[in-house]
């Protein structure tokens, strides 16, 4: 599999970024390189970096999902709640992961078999499953759970990796897998580019969807669980704009928001820049609202740089001829 | 410097000196002590004042390490809070002073920067099950806020009575719930059998929330006489919802706020009288005592006194509103009307 130039360009800049930040922090901080600091580094946003693997795949479809914080939500409420109303852990974390699938299977199911707008159907989604999540908790905090179940987002099982760190790399290796090494990732791209010509070719872009749309819900309410799992008590507000954070760690990896090109290996980077530079930054005081202007204008120009670039070199070539 | 200083020592002389009470321990100034103020979150005028204190404290405890003032963005403050925390233990930083706006969630955050080494003091707002936290200081007894607010609800609504509603922080503000349950303990009392409690909305400490919530609340309950905010964001928003919508004839505001912020509503009527507690102090306080407890002078055990500079002799005691938890009780209220408000707001 052979990238386009302009992507492989791409990745080129996304790799000098996280390398000139990487030296900045190890320049600034002590502390930067131990251990504890590289695996919280990617603790604190774990559960967001685990979304955007699947919105990857989501996003080169054509698509968006914009519940997807609100399943998390919703997800970790539902585990609270019948929880707290007597079942076993186990069963509990089961309903919710199934309540995830469900509410991507609802989402899927407009936008595959009726074929509305993702847009549209996940802002709903986004209203709508926080809703259900605040029903179920209202303004309560429920907490206790069982030691074993915070553990797995608190301590460290494998060596220095904590079970949600162990997951993303299984699902980072699985969907690069799906992605670039399979026909359904071929189709994906395929459907992304133009979706009524993979539909006159015999695609099965409504069952491709509803499996995509699914499989968001699903690993939507799995990052719900380990955040819970991580924070100890549910709230009903959990995860509330979470999905921004999610969608533009995908765009910074130069996955293109009209569908059809973008990989994992950028999204990977992009991913690791955002971690860093955060964490650099924490490690530097700087915090609120400095923070977040940083990395606001690191997102613009990522966003407009390529389409700039794509100008200017128009109109270059034009000026020639 | 000097004066405050011999100030200081005359007030320990006096504490160890004093017949009733634990023995106040000295706290001996210069030590270098990294510490962190975080509060609930950035860009709100009490955290600000809270931070001046802090300040004023380490000048004169001559602490000659750094004092950050950290924290998150509103719309981050969970997850900001979290992440503020993690890096503080991973800096090891010698105390941190928490205004908790995470409910337990900063829980596994605060006991593991705890396990490393660094004082957590909470201020303002605790840790709901003072796991991870050494000590809570607390800016006023919550059983005395909601009688404060009983009494202001009964003098703006006179001997009649009426109904009012609660308009909050959010859902989970440990200490706006607790007032809000002292509150309404209090209004069990015979004198205050006319006041007819209607409904609690959150604003979530945002202005915009606080201002659509209180006009919510004005559609919803049709006698409604007043709107209680024991939040410095949602009472200045719903007397500024009141007076943009001309109904501050009909319905008062009143709760905890800032005299700065407050004073053209106290003046206008919209808001005739709330009350608050001074944060400039609280910060102070709060860097006593983290300071206390990092450089050994003082342990996070109930019995402990020291000196805490210009404001005199603390004594750490049990929490008397968590199951578990030690507290340093600051106190006391100031009630804000428009004879007073002007040269508060100074």
């Amino acid at each position: 599999m052979t990238l386009p130039l302009a992507l492989r360009r791409w990745e080129m800049l996304l790799l000098a970024l996280l390398i000139l930040i990487s030296a900045l922090n190890v320049a600034w901080s002590p502390f930067y390189l131990g251990v504890g600091n590289v695996v919280n580094l990617f603790q604190l946003e774990i559960e967001k970096i685990i979304v955007a693997l699947v919105m990857t795949l989501i996003i080169i479809n054509g698509e968006i999902d914009l519940s997807v914080a609100s399943v998390m939500g919703l997800a970790a409420c539902v585990a609270a709640y019948l929880f707290h109303a007597g079942w076993p852990m186990p069963w509990a974390l089961a309903a919710a992961l199934a309540s995830g699938a469900a509410a991507g299977a609802f989402n899927g199911f407009w936008v595959a078999y009726v074929g509305l707008p993702s847009l549209a159907v996940t802002l709903a989604g986004l209203i709508g499953y926080r809703g259900i999540a605040r029903i179920l908790v209202e303004d309560r905090a429920y907490g206790g759970f069982p030691a074993w179940f915070n553990a797995i987002g608190q301590q460290p099982q494998v060596g220095p990796l904590t079970v949600s760190i162990i997951i993303f790399a299984v699902l980072f290796a699985l969907m690069a897998l799906v992605l670039h090494g399979s026909a359904l990732g071929r189709l994906v791209y395929v459907m992304g580019n133009n979706v009524a010509a993979a539909r006159y070719s015999g695609v099965r872009v409504r069952r491709i969807k509803l499996l995509l749309f699914t499989a968001s819900g699903t690993i939507a309410a799995l990052a719900g669980l380990l955040y819970a799992a991580r924070l100890g008590s549910v709230r009903g507000d959990m995860a509330v704009g979470f999905e921004l954070d999610i969608i533009t760690i995908v765009l910074l990896g130069g996955v293109s928001i009209f569908g059809g090109s973008g990989n994992l290996v950028g999204v990977g980077l992009s991913i690791l820049v955002i971690l860093n530079l955060r964490n650099g930054m924490g490690l530097a005081d700087i915090t609120g609202n400095t923070q977040t202007s940083v990395i606001g204008a690191l997102l613009i120009l990522s966003v407009l740089a390529p389409n700039m670039a794509q100008t200017l070199h128009t109109k270059w070539k034009g000026r020639e001829t | 410097m000097k004066k405050l200083l011999l100030a200081t020592v005359a007030c320990a002389t006096l504490g160890l000196l004093a017949p009733h009470g634990a023995r106040a321990q000295a706290i001996e100034p210069g030590k270098p002590v990294s510490m962190i103020l975080l509060p609930k979150f950035l860009g709100i005028a009490v955290f600000d004042q809270a931070h001046n204190g802090a300040e004023e404290a380490a000048k004169e405890l001559k602490n000659p390490a750094k004092l950050e003032f950290l924290g998150p963005t509103p719309e981050n403050s969970v997850a900001g809070q979290i992440e503020i925390v993690t890096n503080a233990a991973t800096q090891g930083v010698g105390a941190l002073m928490i205004s908790n706006n995470s409910g337990d969630q900063i829980v596994p955050a605060a006991k593991a920067a705890h396990a490393k080494g660094v004082k957590i003091v909470t201020w303002d707002s605790p840790i709901p099950s003072a796991e991870g936290e050494d000590v809570f200081v607390a800016q006023v007894d919550f059983t005395e806020t909601g009688t404060v607010m009983a009494d202001m609800a009964l003098s703006i609504l006179g001997a009649g009575g009426g109904t009012f509603a609660v308009l909050s922080a959010s859902p989970d503000a440990a200490n706006q719930n607790s007032w809000i349950a002292a509150m309404q303990t209090a209004l069990k009392e015979p004198k205050y059998a006319k006041l007819k409690l209607a409904g609690i909305v959150y604003g979530n400490d945002q202005s915009e929330t606080s201002y659509n919530q209180a006009l919510a609340l004005v559609d919803k309950y049709k006698d409604l006489k007043l709107i209680m905010a024991p939040t410095t964001v949602g009472i200045v928003a719903a007397a500024k919802a009141m007076q943009d919508e001309k109904l501050c004839d009909k319905i008062k505001v009143s709760g905890l706020g800032l005299p700065a912020e407050m004073l053209s509503y106290t003046k206008n009527g919209c808001a005739p009288e709330f009350a608050l507690w001074s944060f400039v102090d609280l910060g102070y306080l709060s860097y006593y005592t983290a300071y206390g407890l990092a450089t050994g002078a003082i342990k996070a055990e109930a019995g402990q006194s020291f000196v805490a500079g210009r404001m005199g002799k603390y004594t750490i005691t049990k929490d008397p509103t968590r199951k578990e938890g030690l507290r340093i009780l600051m106190g006391p209220f100031s009630k804000y009307n428009a004879s007073n408000v002007e040269a508060a707001a100074k």
